[in-house]
Order: C-alpha cells, then structure tokens, then sequence
C-alpha cells in the first residue's frame, strides 16, 4: 500500500518528537555516568577523556613501564617537548634576535644624535677609585662572561645567522667548540661571580639619593650631573642585577651541565628556557653598560684601567665621594 | 613519493620485545643505547596494553627544528635522518621528541654526551649507501635494499607495520573492520556491539 506523503511526513513527524526525549534522556545517562566514574577506566571507552588526557601528559594512573632502562623510557609520548620547541623557536630565538640588535641600534643612535659631553680636564689631581684586585677581580668576570656570552649566543642564534655563512661542516665545528667552552667555562663564571659579589656587596647597598638617580636617568639623556656617592644607583642597581641574573644563570646552567644526576627532559627544558632568557637580557642591559663605561661618560674607562680617575671627573660624577676622599687628604696633587 | 611511517596496533602487542632486539641485531646498537622501546601501560591489569615506540619519523619533526647545527635531514620518503659528524651532543634534540627516541652513548659532566644516535628507519645515514662507513656509523641499510625496518619484519603478531603511512593506514582500517573492535584511543566498541573474543562472549562497551 502506498503511503500518502502527508502520511509519512507525520509519521516522521511523531517519530522525530519521541526520538528527542530519548535522545535527551541517553545524553544525559551517559554525562552522568561519566561524571560518577570521573576517573580513568576502560569500562567506558568512549568517555575516556581522562584516559587519553592522562596519556598524552604522562601521568598517573596511566603510568607505564618498559624493559629498556633510560630517561622517559616509561613514558610513551608527551607534549612538553614540541611546547619547548615552540617557545625557543618562536619566542626566545627572534626575541633575543631583535633585543639584542635593537639595543645596538639604539646606543649607536643615541651616541650619533647626543651632544659630544666636554672633555675631562687634568689640573687638578687624580685619586685611586679601584684598587688592584677590583680591577683583576672585574677583568676577570668580564673575560668570563663575554666568553659564555658569545659561545651562547652562537649556539642560540648561530643557526639562522652564521650557519649560512659558514656552511655546515665549519659552522659545526664552531658550534661544537662553543658547546665545549661554555660547558667548562660556565662552573667558572659561578666563581668569578662569588668572589666578585663578596668584594663589591659592601659598597653596593642603596642610600639616600639613589632614588632621585634613578627617576632622573642618572643624567644621561639631558647631559647633567647628579650627586652621587662611590657608586651611582645605576652601578649599585647594575651590580644586583648581575649579581641575580649570574645566580639565575649559575643554577640553571649547573643544572644543565651537570645531566648524569637524572634530571627530566620538562626540568631541562625549564632550565634551558630560564638561562636563554637571563643571558639575553644580561647581555643587552651589558652593551648599555660597555656603552656608559666607555664612550658614553669620557673618563670612566680609565677606573677600571688604571684605577686612578681625574679629580674633576671625580668631583662632576662622585661629588659626595670626592669630599670624602678630599676631607681624607686622598687626592693626588699633579705633579708640578 | 610515499611517507614512510610506522603503525603499532595495541590489540596485538604482546611486549614480545622481538622488535627491540631485531633493531640491535640489525644496527649493531651498542650497549646501552635503545633506539626503541616498549612501553606497557596498566601492567598486569585488565585492560593492559603496549606499545613498541622508536623516532616517528615526523613531518614536522621537533628534533630538526631545535638544533644548533641543523644536522637533520628528511630523505625522499619522509624518514627523518641526522649527521653524526656535525652534530655537538648537545641534547636539545631529545628534549624536544615528544616520544623520547634520540638516545646518547654517554651522560656525563659538562654537559658531554657523545654523537646523538636513533633509529634510522633502517635507511642508513649520509655516507654512501651500504659503505663499511655508513654501517659503523648508522647500522644497516635495508630500505637502499628495498626492504622494510627490521623491527616491523620480525614483528611476532605484526602489531607493528611499517611502509607508507596511507597505506598500512588502510592495513589497520581493514584489521578493524574485521574483528569489530580496537580502533585506537576511541575503542569504538559501542558501535559494533557485541565482540566473541578468546571464546568469551563480550557486551559491547566493555574492551576487556
């Protein structure tokens, strides 16, 4: 017998009204099932959210175990390694490309467009500012740090900027070399840093004036001169964070160096992340420094040389160390 | 051109082991380093299952992507090598595989691992196909032969396929398709209802 389509279509009709409820009712047994158990089981293969969520980030109850003994041996797959690719190579590689770039730019443009500062007199007397082994003492963290700095920078942006110009096999050996003298060098950065912590921390605490140092730039941008004690704020500050960003440096890299103690690939990755981002930003804020001890305030290289400064410098950048040190009958009279 | 892959059916698994040691025989693997591995989860419980892991072989591998030297390379046929002689040892491979698969020969102070070493795929490395230096260096080459990874030949239960990822694909589908159950992380086994399994007559939605 043939259905009349307006038959069917109310059949359909009736068929679709009763399916909703069913539907509904089915739908809601199976959330409610799947809320009760909550956890992990095979019972319930088609719910196995949990399951699979506990697989794919390796943790338990879904933990495995394996004949073959090794780091994350037991684990069968886990996303923490592609999320590290993905920040280093995405984030932490051009970010560290373009600071560090950008900051050269930048003292470059600064240098160019300034008002040359007027030169540093020498009639009236010198002092001595840093004594013998301040100087060996920062000579050798500079030595140090510059060597780390660089053989890290090749092994972080070597890839996309030397690697093109050297080729494979010789950028390899450069890359490798790199590895070597960073991985030795690094335990000795940790050295320099305590023994030059010890010797500077005395000199390096905040004090009155500092603040007002700091909010006007220490004076660099208009060409003025601040008052200042041995140490200007932007040295003590400098000093701080060489110091914590050298710790920050130390603990993750002897984590690092240091990989038959059992360490996790997530605790490596961590690691790597944290002393990619301290570096980059130590040896940005670094150039500014080279920049400042340099070419950017005339008559400050010579501290660190010879340790002697020239009284005027001293009296224009250090005024209330200059009277102290004039008080104490510590000036130098140039000879006649 | 076909995209090698490899395929581990966890219905047929029986942590055998034979892959592993088909694998070292093959290559010559030294001691110490597993280029794969089996992994066994609920051990020991209903529901237990395993799985024989080694490199995947990745379209877009983690690996290459993170390397100072860019040492990786993909051959014709989507398997994933590496250059021992420019690669440093520095690690950054291994904690960027998702699955573990790069191994190294030595863990030591400063950071000293030795040449990264994996499973090749059976397909060599950089020097001439089949040379004394490729063997030492990368073990053996079977796909210059014409033949498949070792692990997956000697596979007891052919839980582990390997070839072209479409078509050992299509290998599995069938698999399912025929005993009704064991699809991969879905279980599917709502769908097809009851399953006669080892003589027990088993209600749909329950895999063990």
């Amino acid at each position: 017998m043939m259905l009349s389509t307006r038959v069917i279509g109310r059949r359909l009709q009736r068929s679709f009204v009763t399916a909703i409820p069913v539907l509904l009712l089915l739908f809601t047994a199976m959330g409610a099932a799947a809320q009760e158990t909550g956890q992990v089981s095979l019972a319930e293969p088609n719910l196995n959210a949990e399951l699979w969520r506990a697989v794919r980030e390796g943790t338990a109850p879904v933990v495995g175990a394996s004949q073959v003994q090794g780091t994350g041996t037991t684990i069968p797959i886990t996303e923490g390694g592609p999320r590290w690719r993905g920040a280093r190579q995405g984030y932490l590689i051009p970010w560290a490309g373009w600071l560090i770039a950008g900051v050269l730019a930048l003292i470059v443009v600064f240098h160019l467009a300034r008002k040359r500062p007027a030169p540093v007199g020498g009639e009236n007397g010198q002092i001595e500012r840093f004594a013998v082994y301040d100087r060996i003492l920062h000579w050798f963290q500079a030595g140090v740090f510059i060597f780390l700095a660089l053989t890290g920078l090749i092994l972080l942006l070597g890839r996309p900027v030397l690697l093109p110009l050297f080729g494979p096999e010789a950028f390899g050996a450069i890359a490798s070399a790199s590895k070597e003298g960073h991985n030795l060098f690094g335990p000795i950065f940790l050295l320099a840093l305590v023994l030059f912590f010890v010797r500077f921390v005395a000199r390096s605490g905040f004090a009155r004036g500092d603040l007002r140092w700091v909010v006007k730039g220490g004076g660099l941008l208009r060409g003025e001169h601040l008052s200042a004690g041995f140490l200007n704020a932007g040295q003590k500050l400098w000093f701080w964070i060489v110091m914590l960003g050298g710790l920050a440096l130390c603990v993750s890299g002897l984590i690092l160096v240091f990989p038959q103690f059992g360490q996790s690939r997530e605790l490596m990755q961590l690691m790597l992340l944290v002393h990619g981002i301290a570096a980059v930003v130590l040896v940005a804020l670094l150039l500014g420094h080279i920049y400042v001890g340099t070419a950017g305030v005339p008559g400050t290289f010579r501290a660190m040389n010879t340790g002697k400064v020239d009284a005027d410098w001293m009296r224009a950048h250090h005024d209330r160390w200059y009277r102290e040190s004039k008080e104490k009958g510590l000036v130098e009279k140039p000879q006649a | 051109m076909a995209r090698m892959k490899f395929l581990c059916d966890l219905e047929r698994c029986i942590e055998c082991n034979a892959c592993i040691t088909a694998c070292k025989n093959e290559n010559d693997v030294p001691w110490g380093i597993n280029r794969r591995r089996v992994v066994t989860v609920f051990d020991g419980e209903p529901g237990e299952r395993s799985i024989s892991i080694a490199c995947m072989h990745c379209t877009d591998a983690p690996c290459a992507a993170v390397c100072p030297v860019d040492c990786f390379y993909t051959t014709d046929d989507g398997v994933v090598l590496h250059d021992k002689d420019i690669c440093i040892g520095c690690g950054y491979c291994f904690f960027a595989c998702p699955f573990a698969a790069p191994q190294f020969p030595i863990t030591a102070s400063f950071g000293n691992r030795g040449k990264m070493d994996k499973c090749t795929y059976c397909a060599g490395g950089p020097p001439l196909d089949k040379s004394a230096e490729e063997r030492r260096q990368y073990g053996s080459n079977r796909v210059a032969e014409g033949k498949l990874p070792a692990c997956a030949e000697m596979c007891a239960t052919s839980a582990l396929i390997a070839g072209d990822g479409d078509t050992i694909a299509g290998i599995h589908r069938e698999r399912v398709k025929t005993r009704g159950y064991g699809a991969g992380p879905w279980g599917w086994t709502m769908a097809y209802g009851a399953v006669e399994r080892q003589g027990q007559k088993r209600q749909g939605g329950q895999t063990s």
